[in-house]
């Protein structure tokens, strides 16, 4: 023990916060959240086929899966928002973004950051950050201010 | 401006906006100090979810909320080796002398290559909004800057190099 000089005490603590316990955990199944999250994207990808982006949007940002034990159907959500947000004429944002409901707006202001954190070869920031700025038109800064303090991150 | 950097300024200003609402907070672990709880992350329960605005894989921006203390880290845009140096060298000399900057933090976050510290002690004593418009005409002027720096960079070297071939024609 030649280093007892940087054990954090604190965490030994009775009273000390945990992550976890900063939010309550979604009480569903790893599995049949991620089944969920499936079967979603399909119904997406046919909306989106049939051109109803809004019923596409609203099935994807109900019941978002978050926690970190749903890593899978958090991934399959967010490449679901992503195509449908890929697929959107920029003109029609603004009539879909408003007709939204808040809690709607928050979980799609939470994917969009998301998106823009995992930068990969299917996102265009582009899009994304037309997205955000039609979003924070209608849903004002405390959209972002909800994203940035809700711990239930999808 | 062009047409893509708009809406990129727009999101890092909405961003640091709704970020931009501080508090006086002191440590939870020692007593009498009063420290920014971003860099501290003693207590997990006054740190906020951090966001990334990104226009391109090689544009980001980080911004790192909690409840006395913000964090803004910028990846500028470096398309090439002569960009690369320029941009080192440029935000080096900034860090050098932080102390001028107030906001400026002396070392970047990691994959970032320059990053600024505010506290609620900053946005006390200056007003917010100026501040929000300190850091956008830091990101338009740094891009125009580097880009201007590579042009005149690349013109006195082409001088150079005619003047000094010259002598072996």
């Amino acid at each position: 023990m030649n280093n007892w000089r940087r054990i954090d005490i604190d965490a030994y603590d009775e009273d000390v916060v945990h992550e976890t316990d900063l939010y309550d955990p979604d009480p569903r199944d790893p599995a049949t959240v991620a089944n969920d999250a499936k079967q979603k994207a399909t119904q997406v990808r046919s909306l989106i086929s049939r051109g109803d982006i809004p019923a596409a949007l609203a099935a994807v940002l109900t019941d978002a899966p978050y926690g970190s034990q749903f890593e899978d159907a958090k991934n399959v959500s967010l490449s679901a928002v992503l195509l449908i947000l890929n697929s959107t004429k920029s003109t029609d944002i603004p009539g879909i973004v408003k007709g939204l409901s808040q809690d709607e707006q928050d979980t799609l202001m939470k994917y969009l950051y998301k998106g823009m954190a995992s930068q990969g070869t299917e996102v265009n920031g582009s899009v994304l950050l037309g997205w955000h700025e039609k979003l924070t038109e209608v849903a004002g800064t405390g959209c972002i201010v909800r994203v940035m303090t809700d711990r239930r991150t999808v | 401006m062009s047409n893509s950097l708009r809406p990129y300024l727009a999101a890092v200003r909405s961003t640091l906006t709704a970020a931009m609402t501080l508090e006086n907070f002191s440590s939870q672990v020692v007593e009498r100090h009063n420290k920014p709880e971003v860099e501290a992350r003693a207590t997990p329960e006054a740190l906020l979810n951090p966001l990334v605005i990104s226009r391109n894989e090689n544009e980001r921006v980080l911004i790192e909320p909690s409840i006395n203390s913000i964090r803004l880290s910028i990846k500028i845009k470096q398309a090439d080796e002569i960009e690369r140096i320029l941009c080192h060298k440029f935000t080096r000399f900034m860090m050098m002398r932080a102390e001028n900057f107030i906001i400026l933090r002396r070392k970047p976050v990691s994959g970032y290559d320059i990053s600024f510290l505010i506290t609620n002690f900053h946005s006390e004593t200056m007003l917010k909004h100026k501040l929000v418009d300190f850091i956008i005409q830091f990101m338009e002027e740094v891009d125009k800057e580097i880009s201007e720096m590579k042009l005149s960079l690349n013109a006195r070297a082409r001088i150079v190099a005619e003047s000094y071939l010259t002598t072996f024609d």
